[in-house]
């Protein structure tokens, strides 16, 4: 999978957003958009807030978890815990480069929010490695790892299979070897 | 016809169709067109930009592209043009004019459907009733037919002779009232700011339209186009519109977006891009009330910043290269020593952008890179290229297109400095009777630089200025001046553009020398071109300079 596409199916989440025109409801494919009273909040998929935006046709407003007060405590506790944490939402870091790149301005403390976002991914990320390394050292045959994002688990789906797959050939290869020199002992 | 509203007029009526913009290559316009731009992306309306420089340009664009749109936008040209004759459209087509050169034609404005004209006029901008100006032509068909009748001849005749005698009457007086009207031209309200104001109302402004609202504005302040209380007015509303868009603080906002602030500013050119010294020689306002150019000008110079405090080996460097605290103050020493050097305006309020880490960037500095950027030094810049260039110059991400044109900008400065500089050394500056006369000599290396409208008119204005300050009789200060300088830039040889400015001494803008070129002109026949939307320019064939300049001298006194 890749990274566009996650970011694809990421823009289904919704975002609410404050609309400065009127209109009724939208029925599009992926399902109803609610009718717009200007001046009203109303829900709808992300990728359409960020359109509209981009025409200047609303404000967004920032999602609840998007608060730099709560971003630091879940900071925190992912510092602390060795297991990962529930992330308040499936895409967080796609949902915050998304508002954050179209509509700095209707965020508060965007840089922040940025600056913690960021430090929370990176952290989860480094934890994702080193259990990835140890696995691997341990030759332990399977692991469970919970409460993953998409994302991350993307990051390391391409390397984390093929590096297995090589490494079950020269252990098979070695094994392999093995068998022939005690056959070739019998034979002496 | 005029336009009341905007948003029902124009915008509603263009939503959908496709719009041809044609646009004058001036700072203004150009900002008007950026605003337009955004606006026409929002709502996904097609358009299609050309910039033109002259009114030949104006005419072979509408030809070209006649066929492609029904709606024209003309910002910044053919406002003064009477436009159903110039272009001949067709039928259907409407063409809207958001034009400040003022006088506008009376055949534009009073024209019922084609024609529609989005600027606002002011309350000191008289136009003649249409009374005065058209009259149903029919009345003299039936004044021939009632010729042709026989039978009581004696009565008819007299009658016809009263109404003969009433219509030679009326042509004459109309002929007054449109000489009066057109004697001046003058400039308007900046379209920049109406199409600001457009934005705002369909409530799609923001800090990006603002600030070019503001360049466009700031360029009439510093060609010295409008006039002070429309300056004061304008600068009101714009601060007004800054504080709201603007009110957050740093923390809150993100590092990366613009944010303007409004100040007091010092009128000195580029002087955050230059170093302190450089940067008060070149400008039009300390360089003449100093006369820096002399001697004990240098040294009153000197004393100045020795006696403000800063080191002179600092003040030689780049602005930026100062001492933090030395800049901090640098305003308020300043406005404390300018009394007593005879520099009381050298403060005005005025508008400075800063985004994330980058200095803070005047409008004043935006709008002397873009006139830099209008007129390259370079000899294979075509002007539509030097027009997209500031559009880009003012666009977001694109600050090395600005750093470009502010070092093309002190090439500009330095080569005026220099040229008035021999002007005032060698008493090039002559007075011809009813006006001043300067000519830039044939051959002249700088002469590249004088062949452009903008630098041409910035040279004209720091002669004048520098000349009444060092002449020791009053009248110099009461007359207007007109400079010459070799076009090296037009594709004939052997011509030069004309600029023609008003007095020093009058604080009103109005500039009657489009008038005067264009009498004198057909008085003797010369081969001028009156190309130029800014009427008070034109480019004039270099053997008939002399009479034109006689036809010029007798028409004025």
């Amino acid at each position: 999978m890749d990274s566009i596409e996650i970011e694809f199916l990421a823009e289904k989440a919704p975002v609410t957003i404050v609309p400065n025109f009127t209109h009724d409801k939208l029925y599009l494919i992926s399902g109803d958009v609610g009718p717009f009273t200007a001046g009203l909040p109303v829900d709808i998929p992300l990728w359409l807030g960020i359109n509209l935006r981009q025409r200047g046709k609303c404000r967004l407003v920032a999602p609840e978890w998007m608060d730099v007060e709560k971003l630091t405590e879940i900071k925190e506790e992912e510092k602390q815990s060795k297991v990962f944490t529930q992330m308040p939402c499936e895409h967080y870091l796609i949902v915050t480069q998304l508002l954050l790149s179209s509509a700095p301005e209707d965020i508060p403390n965007a840089q922040q929010i940025k600056t913690l976002v960021k430090d929370i991914w990176d952290l989860r990320i480094s934890k994702l490695r080193s259990s990835v390394a140890e696995f691997i050292e341990s030759e332990g045959t399977h692991a469970t790892l919970d409460r993953l994002t998409l994302l991350e688990i993307n990051s390391v789906r391409p390397f984390l299979p093929h590096a297995f797959d090589q490494l079950h050939r020269i252990s098979k290869s070695a094994h392999g070897s093995n068998l022939s020199q005690t056959t070739q002992d019998i034979q002496y | 016809m005029l336009v009341s509203d905007l948003r029902k007029e124009f915008y509603d009526v263009i939503k959908g169709k496709r719009i041809l913009v044609l646009v004058h290559s001036d700072i203004d316009g150009i900002c008007a067109s950026k605003i337009l731009q955004s606006l026409f992306r929002a709502d996904h309306i097609l358009y299609t930009v050309v910039p033109v420089k002259t009114r030949s340009d104006l005419v072979s664009a509408f030809e070209q592209h006649r066929e492609q749109a029904r709606y024209f936008l003309l910002l910044n040209c053919g406002g003064c043009l009477d436009l159903v004759d110039v272009l001949s459209p067709p039928e259907d087509v409407k063409i809207f004019v958001a034009d400040n050169h003022r006088p506008l034609d009376v055949c534009n404005i009073y024209n019922g459907d084609q024609v529609r004209i989005l600027s606002q006029l002011g309350e000191d901008e008289e136009v003649p009733a249409f009374e005065d100006v058209f009259r149903e032509e029919e009345s003299e068909d039936e004044d021939e037919d009632s010729d042709e009748e026989d039978g009581k001849r004696r009565r008819f005749d007299e009658e016809t002779l009263e109404r003969r005698r009433a219509r030679r009457q009326w042509h004459q007086q109309r002929h007054k009232i449109i000489f009066d009207y057109t004697q001046f031209s003058y400039y308007g309200s900046s379209t920049a700011m109406l199409m600001f104001d457009l934005a705002w109302k369909l409530s799609k402004d923001n800090n990006e339209l603002l600030w070019w609202a503001i360049v466009g504005v700031t360029e009439g302040q510093v060609f010295e186009r409008t006039e002070q209380d429309r300056c004061v007015l304008a600068t009101g509303t714009l601060q007004g519109h800054v504080s709201r868009l603007n009110h957050q603080t740093q923390d809150s906002q993100p590092l990366d977006c613009l944010r303007i602030t409004f100040e007091k500013e010092l009128k000195l050119a580029l002087y955050r891009h230059w170093s302190l010294v450089e940067s008060m020689r070149h400008s039009l306002y300390a360089s003449t009330t100093l006369k820096l150019w002399t001697l004990r000008g240098e040294k009153r110079l000197q004393e100045l910043l020795a006696e403000m405090g800063l080191p002179l080996v600092q003040c030689r460097q780049l602005y930026s290269g100062m001492d933090v605290n030395l800049r901090q103050d640098l305003r308020s020493l300043l406005e404390e020593k300018s009394e007593k050097y005879g520099l009381p305006d050298l403060l005005f309020p005025s508008f400075s952008a800063s985004r994330g880490f980058r200095i803070k960037v005047g409008s004043a500095d935006y709008v002397y890179s873009a006139a830099a950027l209008l007129e390259p030094p370079q000899k294979d810049i075509t002007p539509t290229a030097a027009a997209l260039d500031v559009a880009d110059c003012l666009a977001v991400g694109r600050e090395e297109v600005l750093e470009r044109g502010i070092e093309g900008s002190k090439q500009q400065l330095s080569a005026i400095y220099r040229q008035v500089q021999t002007f005032l050394d060698m008493n090039q500056v002559i007075s011809a009777g009813p006006f001043l006369y300067a000519t830039v000599i044939q051959g002249t290396p700088d002469a590249w630089f004088f062949s452009a409208p903008h630098c041409l008119t910035l040279l004209a204005r720091f002669t004048l200025r520098a000349h009444v300050s060092v002449s020791r009789g009053r009248k110099s200060g009461a007359l207007p001046l007109v400079l010459t300088s070799p076009d090296v830039r037009a594709a004939q040889p052997d011509t030069c553009l004309v600029c023609g400015i008003p007095p020093t001494s009058e604080d009103s803008r109005r500039n009657f020398f489009g008038k005067a070129f264009e009498q004198a002109a057909e008085k003797t026949a010369s081969r001028a071109e009156l190309e130029f939307f800014d009427t008070n320019i034109i480019r004039l064939s270099v053997d008939d300079r002399s009479k034109f300049f006689d036809a010029l001298i007798s028409l004025l006194s």
